[in-house]
């Protein structure tokens, strides 16, 4: 419980910090607190504890939610320091990293709730703040565009999600997880109907396929240090909230219904492999990936019980580090051609500044999933797990696409390394590259770091 | 079981999911920002039919809070839609969705 | 046999002017229809014994924010009949979308029934009082109203910021 009270008021501080004209102590203020709340993940480790339960509790602050805060505050802290240098000269940063933190609240609400009603509290207080987010640059017709288009599906999957929530509410009579748990859903259209609507609920705001069409738009439309945020923290909140609801409480529900999951991710690999290779712009190409990346996540939440949620931790651990450090440098080169995000902007990287180019090589390998990198750590542990599932054609589809996305990837490498004449420099603060220069680290360390993981049990 | 005379949980929820599906039918033909607005806050008002009716049914108070929240959550959302659709409007001078088509591909 | 005519009355007021909110060409009228379906779920919520929610349902929805609805149009100057144009797909799109998704839940929940799944259980008049309600709210959900809280300031500093006009310099 300290954790969602550290954090709340973490972000009420920083608008009092504002009001008292203090904005400089802002910064620091989130780093420490930020840090303290990794803290507190680590002093509340192994103690179950369920706050208010005698009032009624709803939340539920176990090791893998635990995990997942501790992941989602080391990625938020990570997003504060890379993207300092871009909000030094705002005015309003107040306001906005205000807003970040809130949506940060609801994160830790996806990771820890205990029943449907503060599930659909949590999904709500991580998405609001971001809808005003992607819309935040109020001059630009495409960030407001996009503001606007991840508003209102944002607002549609809520009503699909509520509209199945009361339907699994009217067959269990309770939203307690462990009370809907214990009813078992395999034989019972009505709980079969609302997990469907839960489902495409999820599935949007996780964006796969067939409720993946807003990404692309709202990634390149929104300030590029939010889609950073969106496909980070965001997509990892909403996957620790699907594996608490479908691979725990909806075990049945995961199990009967698997070929639904099949044909979901079948779609979303397909759709974003083959859309992905056809764009220039690079952050549409980045959402693609993401796109496909959160295929390969969703398989974790359809092997359900029989799959280790330290993995999909692992998983979204390593996509969110390359993808923060992808969208930053993206957020550089664009800033240096002046709003230009097509990828020829990325052509001569390596002149205009080797150090971003060289972290950019190692994000984008590793999201393909090269080793040494951390990506194939992840890939390697999901398809081997699938495999063991006897999901042939699944594993098969999973390394056709990545290998079809390696290209796509490649591209965007070759452009960088191609010799251009006269380029001017890209220097970022000496701060920043050292900032991007851990983060690339990394994303190497965590290939090994994996043999951590293994170890860890809980 | 009956919930009122001859009306049972059945009716309710035949009522609740085509007020639902108006709300979806409503997005798709509508392209007024503020229609499809609307037609979002009837789906969340069928959800709430739905969680009253069985509230009622199995004599619970827990789902009639639980449509409070949904106001609640309504409450909030519409305070940031309007806001998002008047910076829109004041960028574009419309409210139709048509015009949203800077970022297709 | 008094509450039944009023269900199905309630009922079909409420599906017709649903309806009439998406048929409606001029958006005043959308939302003066949609009021009146609001009008008719609180009439449900008071059959189902519901009574201070019904109560609520009106102060929120009809008062605060369908007004916040027809402030933006008459802001935004709406107030006329716009001439939208409508591709025959996404006419066909929205029947065929309502049509199957009807079809599908209401399946579902027929056959729930045939299943004896929905089976009431108590006797229910006392559950939808002010007190009942309050001790629940305060005491049962005591964390998600803390929650909400948190959300409120979130989408009131959201709202404040889009708001504020950007200073051009």
């Amino acid at each position: 419980m300290k954790e969602l009270i550290l954090i709340s008021l973490l972000g009420i501080f920083v608008l009092a910090l504002d009001v008292l004209q203090l904005r400089k102590l802002t910064l620091p203020a989130i780093v420490l607190g930020l840090l303290g709340l990794m803290a507190c993940c680590a002093l509340d480790w192994n103690r179950n504890e369920q706050p208010f339960l005698e009032y009624g509790g709803m939340l539920l602050f176990d090791n893998t939610s635990l995990a997942f805060t501790f992941v989602f505050s080391f990625l938020a802290l990570l997003w504060f320091l890379i993207t300092r240098d871009q909000f030094a000269t705002d005015a309003k940063r107040s306001d906005l990293y205000a807003l970040t933190l809130f949506s940060l609240c609801g994160a830790v609400i996806m990771a820890s709730y205990s029943s449907l009603v503060t599930l659909f509290l949590g999904i709500e207080i991580l998405s609001i703040p971001l809808y005003v987010l992607a819309a935040s640059d109020k001059r630009s017709v495409r960030s407001n565009e996009a503001g606007f288009k991840y508003f209102f599906l944002g607002s549609l999957a809520s009503a699909i999600l509520l509209f199945g929530i009361a339907l699994v509410y009217g067959a269990t009579g309770s939203f307690d997880l462990a009370t809907i748990a214990a009813a078992g859903q395999s034989n019972s259209s009505l709980i079969s109907i609302g997990c469907l609507m839960m489902l495409a609920g999820f599935a949007f705001k996780i964006s796969a396929a067939p409720f993946h069409m807003w990404a692309p738009d709202v990634y390149q439309g929104s300030p590029t240090v939010y889609t950073a945020f969106m496909s980070t923290v965001v997509k990892g909140a909403a996957f620790a909230g699907m594996f608490k609801l479908f691979a725990i409480a909806f075990n049945d529900f995961t199990e009967s219904h698997r070929s639904v999951f099949v044909a979901m991710i079948v779609l979303t690999l397909l759709w974003a492999n083959v859309v992905g290779m056809r764009q220039t712009n690079i952050k549409r190409l980045l959402a693609y990936s993401g796109i496909s990346h959160a295929g390969f996540m969703l398989a974790f939440v359809m092997l359900g019980a029989s799959s280790d949620p330290k993995w999909l931790i692992y998983y979204v651990l390593t996509y969110s580090i390359a993808s923060m450090i992808a969208f930053v440098i993206v957020n550089y080169v664009e800033s240096y051609h002046l709003g230009m995000e097509d990828q020829d902007g990325f052509k001569g990287l390596v002149k205009k500044n080797p150090t971003l180019a060289i972290a950019m090589t190692l994000s984008l390998l590793s999201m393909a999933g090269l080793p040494p990198l951390s990506g194939f750590m992840g890939k390697y542990i999901i398809i081997g797990q699938c495999m063991r599932a006897d999901l042939i054609g699944l594993t098969i589809i999973m390394i056709l696409t990545s290998v079809v996305a390696m290209f796509y990837y490649l591209r965007i490498i070759m452009l960088m390394f191609t010799p251009l004449e006269n380029a001017g420099r890209i220097i970022p603060e000496k701060g920043q590259m050292w900032i991007i220069g851990i983060g690339s680290v990394l994303i190497i360390a965590l290939f090994f770091g994996a043999s951590i993981f293994e170890i860890i049990q809980w | 079981m009956a919930l009122l005379p001859n009306i049972t949980i059945d009716h309710y929820l035949y009522f609740s999911t085509i007020l639902f599906c108006l709300g979806i039918a409503g997005i798709l033909y509508r392209r007024n920002a503020i229609i499809m607005f609307m037609c979002i806050e009837l789906m969340l008002n069928a959800v709430n039919v739905a969680l009253v009716a069985f509230s009622k049914m199995y004599g619970q108070t827990d789902a009639q809070v639980f449509v409070f929240f949904i106001m609640v959550v309504a409450a909030a959302e519409v305070a940031v839609g309007l806001a998002i659709l008047m910076m829109l409007y004041r960028n574009m001078h419309t409210t139709e969705t048509d015009v949203l088509d800077k970022l297709k591909f | 046999m008094l509450t039944e005519y009023a269900f199905w009355f309630l009922t079909f007021v409420a599906i017709f002017s649903a309806m009439g909110m998406i048929l409606s060409k001029n958006p005043v009228y959308s939302v003066l229809s949609l009021i009146v379906t609001f009008f008719a779920i609180a009439g449900h919520y008071f059959l189902l014994n519901a009574q201070f929610l019904a109560a609520v349902h009106i102060i929120v929805y009809a008062g605060a924010i369908m007004v916040l609805f027809l402030y933006v149009i008459m802001m935004l100057n709406l107030n006329k009949v716009d001439e939208e144009k409508r591709s025959i797909w996404s006419k066909a799109a929205a029947a065929a979308s309502f049509g199957i998704l009807l079809l599908v839940v209401s399946a579902a929940i027929g056959h729930g029934h045939a299943q004896s799944e929905l089976q009431s259980v108590a006797d229910t008049s006392a559950i939808g009082t002010t007190e009942t309600l309050g001790l629940s709210l305060y005491k049962e959900f005591l964390i998600p109203f803390e929650i909400s809280s948190v959300l409120f300031l979130a989408a009131m500093v959201g709202a404040v910021y889009l708001s504020k006009k950007e200073q051009y310099n």
